[in-house]
């Protein structure tokens, strides 16, 4: 997600057409175009620009609901709901790629979590994050809280900084029992504590008990995108591996 | 009378190839499906940003030089005549519309309702944007289809994308 504002003038953006199975927009203004993944000008009067990033995330709609008050949803058109396909995901899982970067041990269309600090860019196996959940890691000497939420789909990425030193993270009570006789984890019992200040977080990232009530932790822009399309867009990009 | 033809047939096929080339050469570079390297995407832009005047130039061209030689053209040159002119019409035609917007239509004035109004499965996938109490969730099931949607959040103009 994009703001659309270039040198003081608001754009319109509209698809263009396709560069290795990664969108290209143009805009209405001045006919740039412009690659979707990176948000960067690669051709026409605004060449050389980039687009700002808006921090956004990717949750499931019962998260989103959750956590917001009054949020607004985009309503479906109705004469594209045959176009929005629940199925939509195993049938591009399936799609061939047209680029391939083999020797990694993933496979193009393996999903990752990219994430990028001062250049130096990361890509996260979904299939990890999701058994690892949370996982505390270092990219250019920045500390890492990576979640999956509750849901085990929505995630988001923190720097798991508390108070300006490093923390790490746990799943409250996963360690606590294990046997069958304890109580079915409910979603709302999902809590994180930190090994810093023994403070509960919530999945925002925001201290709910305990010293560092009401403090919440800074967040990182994260990309869920296939590997290929990572790797073709981060040459330098390491993969996180436990 | 000869050579003067011969000229005006190599203006007609020139101008014929600069028109459709400006169509067809980034419309096969920019397929799906396909690997685009660097230097064919540049062409492709790069002739795609022009197109729209010398396909026209060019199609006018055409027609006129296929007026004057209609008269005394064989049937068959009829026939190619008329042929070249359909494909060049399209190609001026084409360059003018956005083919991929009719395969995946824009939403040029979305729509929202409220969290509680929606009738979204709560595990149905979103993508979420929040500037101060403005929130609002895309789901990206409509995304994927969409692609691009331009949005104003909070006074803030952003573009979704997916």
């Amino acid at each position: 997600m994009w703001t659309r504002t270039v040198n003081g003038r608001v754009l319109h953006f509209y698809l263009a057409g396709i560069n290795n199975q990664n969108f290209l927009m143009r805009d209405r203004e001045t006919g740039t175009w412009w690659q979707q993944i990176t948000g960067k000008a690669i051709y026409g009067p605004l060449q050389g620009a980039s687009l700002e990033l808006v921090l956004s995330d990717e949750l499931t709609f019962g998260e989103w609901k959750s956590e917001v008050s009054d949020g607004k949803v985009l309503a479906p058109v109705q004469k594209y709901t045959k176009e929005y396909d629940s199925d939509w995901e195993p049938k591009v899982a399936k799609l061939p790629v047209v680029i391939s970067f083999p020797g990694t041990g993933l496979k193009s269309r393996d999903v990752v979590v990219g994430l990028e600090i001062d250049g130096a860019s990361r890509a996260y196996p979904w299939d990890a994050l999701v058994k690892q959940s949370p996982v505390v890691d270092h990219l250019h000497g920045v500390p890492l809280l990576l979640a999956v939420g509750p849901d085990g789909k929505s995630f988001r990425v923190f720097i798991s900084r508390i108070d300006g030193k490093d923390a790490e993270f746990f799943l409250k009570g996963e360690n606590e029992s294990d046997t069958k006789a304890a109580a079915p984890t409910t979603p709302k019992a999902w809590t994180l504590l930190d090994s810093t200040t023994a403070s509960e977080w919530n999945f925002q990232g925001c201290a709910i008990s305990g010293p560092s009530q009401s403090k919440c932790l800074d967040r990182v822009p994260a990309l869920k995108d296939y590997w290929f399309d990572w790797r073709n867009y981060h040459p330098d990009t390491t993969i996180y591996k436990r | 009378m000869r050579p003067r033809h011969g000229f005006l047939w190599f203006l007609f096929v020139a101008s014929a190839l600069v028109a459709v080339g400006f169509f067809f050469v980034p419309a096969f570079i920019i397929r799906p499906f396909h690997h685009q390297t660097p230097a064919a995407l540049a062409m492709a832009m790069a002739l795609r940003q022009r197109a729209p005047w010398p396909t026209l130039a060019a199609a006018l061209v055409c027609f006129v030089f296929m007026l004057i030689m209609w008269r005394a053209a064989s049937p068959w040159r009829k026939i190619f005549l008329a042929f070249v002119m359909v494909l060049v019409g399209f190609s001026a035609v084409m360059s003018r519309l956005n083919y991929f917007e009719w395969m995946f239509h824009p939403l040029d004035a979305p729509q929202f309702e409220s969290a509680s109004a929606s009738k979204l499965d709560k595990g149905e996938m979103i993508l979420a944007i929040r500037y101060g109490s403005d929130a609002r969730a895309y789901p990206i099931r409509e995304m994927a289809y969409h692609h691009v949607l331009n949005d104003v959040v909070a006074g803030v103009p952003v573009s979704v994308t997916y």
